[in-house]
């Protein structure tokens, strides 16, 4: 157990990319849990698409630190165009998200596909450079991080009524526009956080599966939430290491991003059936009484 | 005594369109503090837009409504909304003794803990509807009517001083019915308004003292039993009204 779950992490480049998938995964679970409660899983999708060509053009402009800014921008003009979109329907919302994560994710390949190294580039956009995070690139989530669960702290109770009962929350007096806006600039900040780590495909999976794991094992959302954090965390820490390990032991080449997202859905399935299990188990109880 | 009191409640001319269409015309009427009145009407009658209108999220096109004193959108912080319980999400990871401190969530702020007397207001409040020893359950766990008493809670919770409810007792059962039409006259005796919008002629008699019979125009408001004239309801309710039994009326939805 050693030798796979913390030995390889007394290589500096190892112990960088641990400790980044770790804060993610905190990050990532926290905020999934407010996907799941909003039903965005969807437009989050979107989102990891919308945010591929603001990747493409940031590296483009200004090689491997210009993919944070040029993800940035294009998940600040997400955020904001969905928003609007979901007010003003004169499209169905679905429809409407289709198609601008097509056209945005279609921008981003024929961008990427006038490049030389075509398939290297897209391949790490796509699944992300989890082994190379550098310590500024740390710093950086590690910022995200804590300002994202900083507003979540402080915007708790309108969320949680927006959530449950829009027109109660409206009727309260919260602003459902900023709120909607929040919620979404947060999610964006968050893909765009994780996709230099595990790119644009494999962040929808972080996001998503632990605040479903969680849900799945818990109906009080106090516990929820912690649950989906430490899954996302841990999840991370067993995909790191047995890419790590299979690919050094066993000759065995993993994708340390794939990995993880595997772990992950192990983890989903493992909840799903811990949680009928525990229904059946309640059910037979209240039966019994 | 309370004669010269401030209406809770003051609708004068009130019209409201979506785009070119009229949803609400030339509504007029008047609540009295601990008074309740009945939005009587078939469905799309405009029942739920005047209740959003009364919240001030809805915008008026002409005329002016005027409670507690202010604006609409002024007078939030003492009006209580009850929405219909079925819209809400069973699934929903929440307790129902969180739902119903959702109604203190304005005293409480944004980041300060509850206080013990939230909690306190909370659960005087669910004891209120009958259900104090359901605070721990999964609110999507309860029965229908069960889960409309945890949304009045949660609106008495919030010490109100107009409450506004939409469709209270549809697909609701006897027992929940009658917690909730207790609970309610327990507001009014407390001084609330209250406005009920509902489709029960029976209902509405056994609420509220006052109806506001509509269909898009106003076809009558005041006394329950004045105002709900055979003829008043058939001019309301277009062919489907039906009369029984001399003066009983049965409204039969198309």
């Amino acid at each position: 157990m050693y030798q796979i779950f913390i030995e390889p992490f007394t290589y500096p480049f190892m112990a960088r990319a641990l400790a980044e998938l770790l804060i993610l995964g905190v990050l990532a679970g926290t905020v999934g849990v407010l996907i799941l409660l909003r039903r965005l899983a969807f437009m989050t999708d979107a989102l990891t698409h919308t945010v591929f060509p603001g990747v493409v053009i940031g590296y483009l402009l200004s090689g491997e630190g210009g993919i944070f800014w040029g993800a940035l921008a294009a998940g600040a003009a997400t955020a904001v165009l969905l928003t609007l979109l979901t007010r003003h329907r004169a499209v169905t919302e679905d429809t409407a998200l289709a198609v601008i994560l097509t056209t945005f994710f279609a921008i981003g390949v024929v961008l990427v596909s006038r490049e030389s190294g075509y398939t290297t580039d897209l391949t790490a956009f796509l699944f992300g450079r989890i082994l190379t995070v550098t310590p500024q690139q740390l710093t950086q989530t590690l910022v995200i991080t804590v300002l994202v669960i900083a507003a979540l702290l402080v915007l708790r109770r309108p969320l949680l009524t927006r959530s449950f009962d829009p027109y109660g929350a409206q009727a309260a007096g919260y602003h459902i526009g900023l709120l909607d806006l929040t919620t979404n600039a947060i999610v964006a900040l968050v893909v765009v956080a994780s996709v230099r780590a595990v790119g644009t495909v494999l962040v929808i999976a972080l996001l998503i599966v632990p605040a479903a794991a969680a849900r799945a094992v818990s109906d009080r959302l106090a516990l929820i939430i912690p649950v989906a954090a430490a899954f996302g965390a841990l999840a991370g820490w067993a995909g790191l290491a047995i890419s790590y390990d299979a690919s050094l032991h066993h000759g065995l080449r993993l994708a340390s991003g794939g990995t993880v997202v595997l772990v992950l859905i192990a983890c989903y399935l493992g909840a799903l059936a811990a949680g009928t299990v525990r229904r059946r188990l309640l059910r037979t109880v209240v039966k019994a009484a | 005594m309370d004669t010269i009191a401030e209406p809770a409640l003051d609708l004068d001319e009130v019209t409201v369109a979506y785009g070119a269409a009229l949803a609400l015309e030339n509504i007029d009427g008047m609540v009295a503090p601990g008074e309740a009145v009945a939005l009587i009407g078939p469905n799309g009658a405009g029942k739920s837009t005047l209740i959003k209108t009364i919240l001030g999220l809805i915008p008026l096109s002409s005329g002016r409504i005027t409670v507690l004193g202010t604006t609409p959108a002024q007078a939030r912080r003492d009006v209580a909304y009850v929405p219909q319980a079925d819209t809400l999400d069973p699934e929903f990871p929440i307790s129902v003794g969180q739902v119903v401190l959702m109604g203190r969530y304005r005293r409480i702020g944004w980041v300060r803990r509850p206080k013990a007397a939230d909690k306190q207001a909370a659960h005087d409040a669910l004891e209120q509807v009958g259900l104090a020893d359901r605070a721990k359950h999964r609110f999507g766990t309860l029965s229908g009517g069960q889960r409309q008493r945890v949304l009045l809670a949660r609106a008495i919770a919030a010490g109100p001083r107009l409450l506004l409810l939409d469709e209270p007792f549809n697909g609701v059962d006897a027992v929940s019915e009658q917690a909730l039409l207790d609970a309610i006259a327990a507001l009014k005796e407390d001084g609330a308004a209250v406005v009920v919008a509902t489709h029960d002629l029976a209902l509405a008699h056994l609420a509220c003292e006052e109806v506001c019979l509509l269909n898009r125009c106003q076809y009558g408001f005041g006394p329950t039993q004045a105002t709900l004239t055979p003829d008043r309801l058939r001019a309301a309710y277009g062919g489907h009204a039906l009369e029984l039994r001399g003066d009983r009326v049965i409204v039969a939805h198309a």
